[in-house]
């Protein structure tokens, strides 16, 4: 199982939360970009792949034609015949029907939008660009086109309580959405949020609270709590995503993207102008673990799959079993103060942790 | 009979003598241009605080208007409280001192406490009204005081601005008439008294020596008299204000000597020097040794330093020989060492430095004083540390150290300054009018209201105007119990301290409120607990933490999620485990803090 995922940096405005790596306003540059993306691919040409996602930023901003543009040059580069999961992020500004008619048309099977809340006030106040009734018909729109659709959930917006979350929640699984989903807002160094928060914005306890409500409602209406932040219908589970937890190869294009390929991560580094002029040449931060630490690695990843879990015979086998002994010392200690779960020969995170997940992976990486 | 003239400056802090002894560098030509940084005052952290803390010698060659040509040895001496032990063995090197009053504050505590130590020393004293360029200067009013409160004549008090320069020359001729010359006693064996020393790497330690009697140059053997260690002379010389080289020190010279010496704890402060070829000569007597009196741990944050820890502080005893430490181990802060302290500004200033100067990070406790604990059996126990008291069922009763203190207050502040007093478990001793203005109260304190930032809310409540200094006045009975701090079930042996019984209760509630405050929630919860023995006063539980998790996938970019991990970890490595709860730091000088603020 591989997975590729191509970065787009564009967005037609900053978020106040948002701290990746994307340029409000410089569309542009699009055009450019798409080619360059391409001529990154050349260097890992004729890699195969299962799964495609594009993030972003915004990709929907690319529009059909250079949409276009980008898979048929991928195809030329990439194998992608095997496909079998081929995702698209979109913005319900820019989710327009020419614009996911063209998606399906070049082989995308699932839309991921950027719904955050259906409520207007919630959205303004973080500087969306979009109302929930654009949010309704961009996931109206995509559940006709036959698409997978998840959306994103934030939990924690200024002004937020369990009724208007409980009713974003109850409009998008009425439409038929078969995936969500739902992370608690962060204030990350740096951004407008940060720098200026303000008093509605809930506390984490409320946070906590109402990620316990958001979860229990999604489990009433027949979705799975698979990872910490995911929930999905049977069987509509985003398998690009569980390649991540599962410690699997992705090749990551664009500036910013990350990669995990032959036992190495890397990155490119984030910068636009950089990227255009030598997207080659942007590889930075190549990180190869040693096997004791690659064993940690995947266990902290692993366990973030809340059912399927942590297999210690499986990790023995991968990365040996004097390498996996140090890491599943660490889970058995865990586990007899009842922070992880165990059957004898596999983990997993109880769903009561979730929320307080961070010091039990600290602990997986380090002791 | 040698041209030389030691001295020093004494004051009430901020009554100029920093600016003053600029002034006299300037005209003696010791320094040529004016800074606003004042020469003596070497410390950036004597500076940021604008006080004196140790003491230091400069020579200034000064020709008086008799034509002859003098040596003036001005030996500074700190202002504080805290430091009368300090003052006390500057005071040992001089024959006169100068006594300085700010003509707009008049005569304060320590003008009265300082000039007692001076007269103790047999010092000839110089009246000295300073800052008489001030607009509120009264002067008539400080010649008054000088009389009525020191019992020194008014008259003989000479006027100067030390900023403006007005009335040096004068002084400096008065220190020539006025201060006698040191006997010379050069044929006789050497005897000089260690009064200050420091710890250069290339030289070893550099003590600061008065002579007394015979001389000293490079290549002679000299011994210390305590411990009869001998040492070679490399090189013997003067602060001017940089150490300079000289052939010879005599009898009556105040300067610096090189010997090499290697071994830290070797050097006292208050020894004497004297010759190895003459082992019987006798000590410098009469000088005062440091007593410590107030204590606190101080615990490595990182416990693999200790070994640091341990070399910062020999080589930081050296520098202000006032510390005391011993080896201490705490169960919750780990192996670390107990200090005595001069007073809570030196405790401050102590800590602040070891870990500036010396590139430390500590953990220091609450400050106790030392009681004594008579147990059933009628053994006197002295104990500074109270995580040492025995159980109260062999104890017969407790002993607290009892301070008299001086304080002069305008007469219109003698109300709020009582109030304080009382709420301190003060016993007002005598009140006293020496002018018409103000008021000078005589309080006895138990030592450990007072170390608790009384000083600071004295100056508060009387806008700044009250001073104060303080002596010990022995061990007096109290009715004082243990009250010890549990987190989660476990005693927290570094939280524990003395209170008076009838403030127990109270003071345990505020205490184990900001405990919850500041120990971070955690995955499970945490009750704190204060208990008198086994009996529980006061009770606050931390609730569980709810939200702490990594959520966004970042495109993939595990290596980020991981190392922020890592970053949150490392953080909790600067938190000191206590069972399995994390406390930071500041946990251990709450109660220091909560008294600030009540």
């Amino acid at each position: 199982m591989r997975g590729l995922y191509v970065h787009i940096p564009f967005c037609v405005r900053k978020c106040a939360y948002c701290d990746f790596y994307s340029l409000p306003g410089r569309t542009e540059l699009i055009g450019s970009y798409v080619q360059a993306v391409l001529s990154e691919s050349t260097k890992y040409a004729d890699l195969s792949f299962q799964t495609l996602y594009l993030g972003g930023g915004t990709p929907s901003l690319l529009g059909g034609r250079n949409l276009r543009t980008l898979v048929n040059g991928l195809r030329r580069s990439f194998s992608l015949s095997e496909l079998v999961e081929s995702t698209i992020e979109v913005n319900p500004e820019s989710a327009t029907a020419e614009l996911l008619e063209t998606a399906w048309d070049v082989g995308f099977n699932r839309v991921s939008i950027g719904v955050q809340s259906l409520s207007d006030g919630e959205l303004k106040s973080v500087g969306r660009v979009h109302d929930a009734a654009q949010a309704i018909e961009a996931v109206t729109l995509a559940l006709r086109l036959d698409f997978e659709v998840s959306v994103d959930i934030i939990i924690g917006l200024p002004g937020q309580n369990w009724q208007t979350l409980e009713n974003s929640l109850e409009t998008l699984t009425k439409l038929g959405v078969q995936h969500l989903s739902m992370y608690c807002l962060a204030l990350e160094h740096g951004t407008p949020l940060a720098l200026n928060p303000p008093d509605s914005l809930p506390s984490d306890d409320l946070q906590a609270e109402l990620f316990e409500l958001a979860s229990s409602f999604l489990g009433r209406e027949g979705f799975g709590h698979y990872e910490i932040s995911n929930f999905a219908r049977k069987g509509h589970e985003c398998l690009h995503n569980l390649n991540y937890w599962r410690c699997g190869e992705y090749l990551g294009l664009g500036t910013a993207a990350a990669s995990h390929l032959g036992g190495k991560r890397f990155k490119n580094r984030a910068d636009l102008h950089a990227y255009l002029n030598n997207p080659i040449g942007q590889v930075e931060e190549v990180e190869e673990l040693d096997a004791k630490e690659k064993a940690a690695e995947e266990a902290m990843l692993r366990l973030r799959l809340l059912s399927e879990g942590l297999d210690a015979g499986g990790l023995a086998e991968r990365f040996g079993r004097e390498n996996a002994a140090v890491v599943i010392g660490r889970l058995n200690g865990m586990a007899e103060k009842g922070l992880l779960v165990s059957d004898g020969s596999s983990y997993r995170l109880p769903p009561s942790r979730v929320l307080t997940s961070n010091p039990i992976f600290a602990r997986v990486l380090l002791g | 009979m040698r041209n030389i003239r030691n001295f020093c400056i004494i004051a009430h802090i901020d009554h100029g003598k920093s600016t003053l002894a600029d002034r006299m560098l300037e005209l003696t030509g010791v320094i040529h241009t004016t800074s606003n940084e004042q020469v003596l005052d070497s410390m950036d952290l004597e500076r940021e605080r604008g006080i004196t803390i140790k003491a230091k010698a400069v020579r200034m060659p000064y020709k008086a208007r008799d034509g002859q040509e003098y040596i003036l040895n001005l030996i500074d001496t700190p202002g504080h409280v805290d430091f009368n032990y300090e003052v006390s063995r500057s005071l040992k090197a001089c024959e006169g001192a100068i006594l300085l009053v700010d003509a707009s504050q008049g005569v304060e505590a320590q003008t009265i406490a300082n000039a007692y130590l001076a007269v103790d020393a047999g010092l000839e004293i110089i009246p000295v009204i300073n800052k008489i360029d001030l607009p509120g200067a009264m002067i008539d009013e400080c010649r008054f005081q000088l009389e009525e409160m020191l019992g020194i004549p008014g008259e003989d008090a000479l006027l100067v601005s030390g900023k403006e320069g007005t009335g040096v020359p004068d002084l400096l001729e008065a220190v020539i008439s006025r201060i006698p010359s040191p006997p010379d006693r050069s044929d006789e064996p050497l005897a000089c008294l260690i009064f200050d020393s420091y710890y250069d790497s290339y030289q070893g330690v550099v003590p600061h020596i008065r002579l007394f009697s015979g001389s000293v140059r490079a290549g002679d053997r000299i011994m210390l008299k305590s411990n009869k260690k001998t040492f070679d002379v490399n090189d013997v010389g003067y602060f001017t204000p940089q150490m300079t080289r000289a052939e010879v020190l005599k009898s009556g010279d105040v300067g610096y000597l090189q010997a090499t010496i290697k071994e830290v704890g070797t050097v006292r402060v208050g020894d004497t020097i004297i010759s190895a070829a003459h082992p019987e000569t006798a000590a410098v007597p009469g000088f005062r040794h440091s007593q410590p009196m107030v204590f606190c741990g101080i615990y490595p944050v990182n416990t693999n330093d200790y070994g640091k820890l341990t070399i910062a502080l020999e080589k930081f005893q050296l520098n202000d020989s006032s510390i005391v430490y011993e080896k201490e181990t705490s169960a919750a802060l780990g192996h670390g060492y107990r200090l005595g302290f001069l007073g809570m500004l030196h405790m401050e200033i102590a800590l602040e430095r070891l870990k500036r100067e010396f590139g430390q990070e500590l953990i220091a406790t609450m400050p106790s004083v030392v009681y004594k604990v008579v147990n059933t059996k009628g053994e006197a126990l002295m104990i500074d540390n109270p995580s040492k008291f025995p159980d109260p069922v062999y104890i017969d009763h407790i002993e607290e150290p009892i301070i008299r203190a001086r304080i002069i207050v305008p007469t219109d502040y003698v109300g709020p300054c009582m109030e304080l007093s009382e709420s301190k478990r003060g016993k007002l001793v005598s009140m006293e009018h020496p002018d018409g203005r103000r008021a000078m109260l005589t309080y006895d304190f138990p030592l450990a209201e007072i170390i608790t930032g009384y000083y600071d809310k004295l100056k508060s409540v009387s806008r700044g105007y009250a001073s104060m200094d303080y002596e010990l006045a022995g061990y007096r009975t109290g009715n004082l119990v243990k009250v010890d701090v549990l987190v989660k079930g476990n005693q927290v042996d570094a939280l524990s301290y003395i209170s008076d019984r009838d403030n127990a209760v109270s003071k345990a509630r505020i205490l184990v409120h900001k405990l919850r405050k500041v120990i971070p929630r955690q995955q499970f919860e945490i009750p704190i607990q204060a208990a008198i023995g086994g009996k529980v006063i006061a009770r606050e539980d931390i609730v569980p933490i709810r939200k702490d998790v990594l959520a966004k996938c970042y495109g993939g970019d595990i290596t980020r999620k991981r190392k922020l991990l890592e970053k949150q970890k490392e953080g909790k490595k600067k938190m000191k485990m206590v069972g399995a709860v994390e406390v930071p730091q500041e946990a251990f000088l709450l109660l220091l803090k909560m008294e600030d603020e009540t």
